[in-house]
């Protein structure tokens, strides 16, 4: 491992984006679930400050505010799991935390970690981006805290890869709330309940009523260079009531835009299949329910 | 040289200083640094859960923390567990282990008890299905889980 | 030991719940494992592994290693020049000197003052490789041009064996129905827990102490010596608490000889442990086998003949693997009763990791072209799956043609137990007709039966095991065993069988199995031998001290011998259990007066087995083992995720002794089946491991355990310690090819190759999975 000369643990965001700005080569340390398996296998070369910025209590908590829920960063999974305004309003988001991982890391890991790393793979980041999640980027270019948000479907660029500035510290997400008749859904492949890379992963939210389909937002994990929203799967629905051969065209347009690679996990082609007959299977169940 | 950092925190109830390379792993610290070797090496990389201890009450992968991010935190390890678990639920657990035949080779049995523990803490009432779920991260080659979830089902309330 | 007492009711230990003795320490985290310990002064040791699948090396610059400030040793095959090959067929050096041959080998080693330093010095050796062409496919290994890896073996064969009974050509002559098929078993590996791990240790006078995770201390004893060229009597082996062996520690490793090396080198103990990553790369696999069957029946249902040709991949160098042969041979001419047998393996070097032995030693691969085979002659006939197998299935008292004489024989209850409480026939039915209602997942169910030795296996001068005895003047018990405790619960069955016979109680005991300097000789944790050879061994030295306790109080109370008995920690009489003599003041009594003495006793037990002739017949283990296991699947059609929901079990154990760690073996080992059948693969690709981690080598874990249901059988073996027979092996057998029959009962389609993953079921379903065609050269 390359040498750390520097350690940091700032307390407040307002330092910690102080370090960012005066510093520039900064490993960041959250939850760390992710962190330390990366440098100990030489696949992330740390900089030459680490920074921990588990202490920064700020940017932990979900709260509601101008029809929004606000998720800090440093939230962990398991609080996701129990925070009663995201059981409430955010069951795909629920679902996704169940399935990450396991307990132990799950007690660890962050959300704000989780969408840094920017797996194409990654748990969190699919419900995120079918529920229209903003990122929220801070910085202190010129002596004053600066904000500005994002659409996460814009923040990632690729595997590992996103649009943060190196000044930039994710301080959270924040998610409309969802309307009635708001149906969300994740579904993530696998042998097990968790404790796996998907293979595929699917997130599907929108508003079902009277029969017909509204704000259809579909997401894949696992299948691009980053978690991505299907733009063509979910025109095949918007708009449109929810029959089996509106089930059918949305699942043929699914496997149709998807453009997965060959790996240890799954050859391209299964996985387009996979992304079909899952987002059958899901859509069958949202008309049943 | 390894750029070094001085932590302070609660090891088993007892305030402990360390002076720990800031590359080094929690669990590099517990074993090579402090001698507390209950806690095991099973694979490094937070996927067998061998290396798990509570840390502020919750169970973690040791192996993942880094060892600067124990500072002002309060750990617990499979030697310090009975006594943490004011006595009652960790001799408990370590009985019903013992008595279900939950231990073969026994690697994997420290970070079972931790796991186990913590669960209880948060499911007192869990089901063997729950507890399935509950030990999903800690992976035994021995048993075959089934005493382990026994064992841990007759000590739920 | 209550003196009020005066009535002491006969309470036997056999067949009941023992809890394991070393259980309660390990569930507080005391048990000190090899990784555990740390010895003053010692030196922590590292290898410096290949860069290159096969390639020459042209050289190798350790200078600025040497010189990193905490080294203190560094060694390459330059320093040890009386190094000598290592392994079953003695075909690779420690460190290799010219060439290496596969991802592992070992280049270099580093001995230092820290694991990080040692590290760091790895990271500074520099070696200059010229590249060769990489031998990956056992396919091409006899090609014509082919790369030679050995020169003592001109045509990369390693191995071969030829074996028959009765005539293959008479007996298809006889078929009315002939099927053949090709097989194709996986690389796997062993994940035990605790990563391997040694310290060596000179001591002041030349004499080399090893901590070590061996199964077999008294081979390595004497083989490190001869390596090393050492007196063996200077040459001790300590065995700490193991994190798992399945078979994963029978052979010599360069690692453990690279640590005395290093030892030796830097005159300053050295301990060496494998990470993770190492552990999958350095350790041997389960061997894979590329394997076509042919097999015949007549339309009454009765087996004719079974063809086998085998292409074993030997990797890169000769370990256990490559023997897997004698015991393959032994189910397809065994296994249900087969009149005529031709069984033929080639086992070829490759570039790619070699194989060890693994529980059950290739008997999972043989049992799962064996039971697919049965259920396809059985379908091709007409006749009912379990009929076809109780036909065929064989009574105790049978020879087999392979010489195999079945003493106790529980193989058809264990049929008729599993299938009567799996519900399997009426299932099996309702899960056919349900192939075509609505509904993505189907269910399917599936039976497959093992036969495996249960009473050692003489391969070696003597499959014998030594026991001391002695009690002391509190009648407490030290039993000193040369077998192995290696997670199975070998200590406390022992010791159970000791107190049955001296009527005490299990807490009475204190074992002592780990060190070479003290225990008698034994050959060896394997072929699921200890509960049956070192457990008869412990109940001669036993019974020993039992006439001489019954002698000296006969004596004592003026009484007959055999009026006497041991029961509760007294002396009794037998007829009505009234307690004579409390045994430890017998003992003192014994001990200290004229003619002074104590209960000391040894026994050495070597089991009536016999050496294969050179055809490789004869009664190869002093008992057999059955097992059948029906395996309840539910197969989503749309993934082609394999859910393993139940497992019916019925083993014929002879005699259960220790019913709580029988059980656990029996679960541990019926996981470790479905891990082999659904989950794990270790990739290799051009001789490169693809995924030498827990995050892709996919273990089974809590929540994917199927519903086990065991039953025993218990057939009395006559010469078994109190009639039970070894079950270590046996229920990681069968789980493979039942799940196989279970998916084609589902599904309608059978699968020929390892590991049903989603994937690859969801091909077949799809009629895309490749059907394998391997015909010999």
């Amino acid at each position: 491992m390359t040498e750390i000369e520097h350690y940091a643990a700032p307390v407040t965001l307002d330092e910690a984006v102080e370090c960012l700005q005066q510093v520039g080569e900064v490993t960041i340390l959250a939850g760390g679930t992710d962190l330390m398996p990366q440098q100990r296998s030489g696949r992330l070369k740390p900089q030459r400050t680490l920074m921990n910025i588990r202490g920064m209590t700020e940017l932990r908590g979900v709260s509601q505010s101008g029809g929004e829920i606000h998720i800090g960063a440093l939230t962990t999974i398991t609080e996701l799991l129990e925070d009663p305004l995201v059981r409430e309003h955010l069951p795909a988001l629920i679902e996704a935390c169940d399935h990450f991982a396991s307990d132990q890391i799950r007690n660890a890991a962050t959300i704000g970690g989780n969408i840094c790393n920017a797996s194409p793979a990654g748990d969190t980041l699919v419900p995120l981006l079918a529920l229209d999640a903003q990122v929220e980027l801070v910085s202190k270019p010129d002596g004053a805290l600066f904000r500005r948000s994002m659409p996460i479907a814009e923040f990632f660029v690729g595997p590992g890869k996103t649009r943060r500035a190196p000044v930039e510290l994710l301080a959270g997400v924040s998610i409309p709330v969802p309307p009635k008749d708001h149906f969300g859904r994740f579904f993530k492949f696998g042998t097990r309940p968790a404790l796996d890379i998907s293979t595929i992963s699917i997130g599907l939210c929108g508003v079902l009523e009277g029969g017909v389909l509204s704000k259809v937002r579909v997401a894949f994990g696992a299948v691009a260079a980053t978690p991505v929203r299907a733009f063509r799967t979910e025109a095949a629905l918007e708009g449109r009531a929810l029959t089996a051969a509106t089930i059918a065209a949305a699942a043929a347009a699914a496997r149709d835009e998807v453009t997965p690679i060959d790996d240890v996990r799954a050859t391209a082609w299964y996985r387009k299949e996979l992304i079909h007959n899952m987002t059958k299977r899901i859509l069958d169940h949202v008309a049943q329910a | 040289m390894s750029l070094k950092h001085d932590i302070d925190f609660t090891l088993n109830g007892v305030r402990t200083r360390a002076t720990v390379r800031v590359d080094m792993s929690a669990l590099e610290l517990l074993r090579d640094t402090l001698g507390l070797t209950g806690t095991k090496y099973g694979c490094g990389e937070g996927e067998c859960g061998a290396c798990t201890i509570l840390v502020d009450g919750v169970s973690m992968n040791s192996c993942l923390m880094f060892a600067v991010d124990c500072h002002g935190r309060r750990l617990v390890t499979i030697e310090g567990l009975a006594a943490d678990q004011a006595g009652k639920r960790a001799e408990a657990l370590s009985a019903a282990f013992v008595e279900h035949g939950a231990v073969q080779c026994g690697f994997c049995t420290p970070g079972m008890m931790v796991q186990a523990s913590h669960l209880l803490d948060k499911h007192p009432h869990a089901d063997s299905e729950a507890i399935k779920r509950g030990i999903e991260g800690n992976i035994c080659r021995c048993t075959g889980y089934k005493k382990i979830v026994d064992a841990i089902a007759s000590v739920t309330d | 030991m209550s003196v009020s007492e005066k009535f002491i009711l006969p309470d036997s230990l056999i067949g009941k719940r023992i809890v394991k003795m070393d259980a309660p320490e390990k569930a507080e985290g005391k048990t000190r494992y090899i990784h555990d310990i740390n010895l003053p002064g010692q030196l922590h040791g590292k290898i410096l592994r290949s860069a290159r699948v096969h390639a020459r090396i042209v050289s190798i610059d350790t200078r600025a290693a040497r010189a990193l400030p905490g080294v203190h040793a560094v060694i390459t095959a330059a320093d040890v020049p009386d190094q000598r090959p290592i392994g079953v067929a003695r075909d690779h050096l420690p460190l290799k000197s010219d060439r290496v041959r596969s991802q592992r080998d070992e280049i270099a080693a580093v001995a230092a003052d820290s694991e990080e330093i040692a590290a760091r010095a790895l990271g500074l050796i520099k070696v200059e490789y010229e590249d060769l062409p990489v031998l990956a496919d056992p396919e091409d290994s006899r090609k014509p041009g082919a790369p030679v890896l050995h020169e003592a073996h001109p045509d990369n064969v390693a191995m071969r064996f030829d074996y028959a009974h009765g005539d293959v050509a008479q007996g298809e002559a006889e078929s009315d129905v002939v099927i053949e098929d090709s097989f194709r078993l996986h690389y796997v590996t062993h994940c035990c827990m605790g990563v391997s791990g040694i310290i060596a240790e000179f001591d002041a006078s030349g004499g080399l102490l090893m901590y070590s995770n061996t199964q077999v201390p008294f081979l390595h004893k004497r083989e490190f010596a001869d390596y090393l060229n050492m007196d063996p009597s200077r040459v001790r082996i300590v065995q700490p608490p193991i994190g798992g062996g399945f078979g994963s520690k029978l052979d010599i490793y360069p690692f453990e000889v690279i640590a005395v090396f290093l030892a030796r080198a830097a005159k300053r103990p050295v301990k060496l442990q494998f990470t993770r990553e190492e552990e999958f790369l350095a350790s041997p696999t389960r061997q894979p086998v590329l394997l076509t069957l042919r097999s015949g029946c007549k339309r009454d249902g009765t087996l004719t003949f079974r063809q086998v040709h085998t292409l074993h991949d030997n990797g890169a160098y000769t370990s256990w693997g490559a023997t897997t042969p004698f015991v393959m041979m032994q189910t397809f001419s065994s296994l249900y009763r087969v009149p005529h047998c031709d069984y033929h393996t080639v086992a070829v070097y490759t570039n790619n990791p070699y194989a060890g032995s693994f529980r059950g030693y290739g008997n999972l691969q043989a049992t799962f072209a064996i039971e697919q085979h049965m259920d396809m002659l059985a379908e091709a006939i007409g006749m009912e799956p379990l009929e076809f197998r109780l036909k065929n299935a064989q009574d105790a008292g049978e020879v087999t043609g392979q010489g195999m004489v079945f003493k106790s024989c529980g193989f058809k209850e264990c049929l008729t137990t599993a299938a009567t409480r799996s519900g399997y026939s009426a299932k099996r039915k309702q899960n056919i007709a349900d192939r075509t209602a609505p509904g993505a997942i189907k269910r399917g169910i599936g039976m497959a039966s093992m036969l495996h030795v249960g009473g050692g296996a003489k391969i070696y001068p003597s499959d014998g095991c030594g026991t001391i005895l002695k009690l002391d003047d509190f009648a407490h018990v030290t039993l000193i065993t040369g077998a192995s405790e290696i997670g199975q619960g070998s200590e406390t069955v022992l010791s159970q069988l000791v107190c049955e016979e001296l009527g005490l109680p299990m807490s009475a005991v204190t074992v002592v199995n780990n060190d070479t300097a003290i225990t008698p000789w034994d050959v060896g944790v394997h072929a699921s031998r200890t509960t049956f050879i070192a457990g008869n061994s412990a109940i001669g030295a036993a019974k020993k001290a039992k006439a001489k306790i019954l002698a000296a109080a006969a004596k004592k109370l003026g009484v007959a011998e055999a009026e006497l008995d041991l029961r509760g920690g007294w002396v009794i009489r037998a007829a009505d259990g009234e307690a004579l003599q409390d045994l430890p003041r017998l003992l003192r009594s014994l001990h200290f007066s004229d003619k002074a003495d104590l209960v000391m006793t040894t026994f050495y037990y070597e089991p009536p087995s016999v050496h294969q002739d050179k055809g490789y017949k004869g009664d190869v283990s002093a008992a057999y083992a059955w097992a059948t296991q029906v395996v309840e699947v539910e197969v989503d059609t749309e993934t082609g995720v394999v859910r393993m929901t139940r497992v019916t079990g019925a083993h014929d154990v002879g005699r259960v002794l220790n019913r709580l760690g029988i059980e656990g073996q029996i679960e541990g080992g019926v996981v470790m089946g479905q891990g082999y059948a659904l989950t794990e693969n270790l990739l290799v690709e051009n001789g490169v491991m693809k995924n030498p981690n827990f995050r892709d080598y996919k273990l089974v874990t809590a929540p994917e355990i199927p519903e086990m249901d065991v039953s025993f059988i218990e057939s009395m073996d006559g010469e078994g310690p109190q009639g039970a027979k070894g079950v270590g092996e046996a229920p990681a057998i069968c789980i493979a090819a039942a799940t196989a029959n279970a998916i084609q009962n589902a599904t309608g389609v059978r699968i020929f190759d390892l590991p049903f993953t989603p994937e690859r079921v969801y091909r077949a379903l799809k009629g895309k999975g490749e059907k394998l065609h391997w015909k010999p050269v």
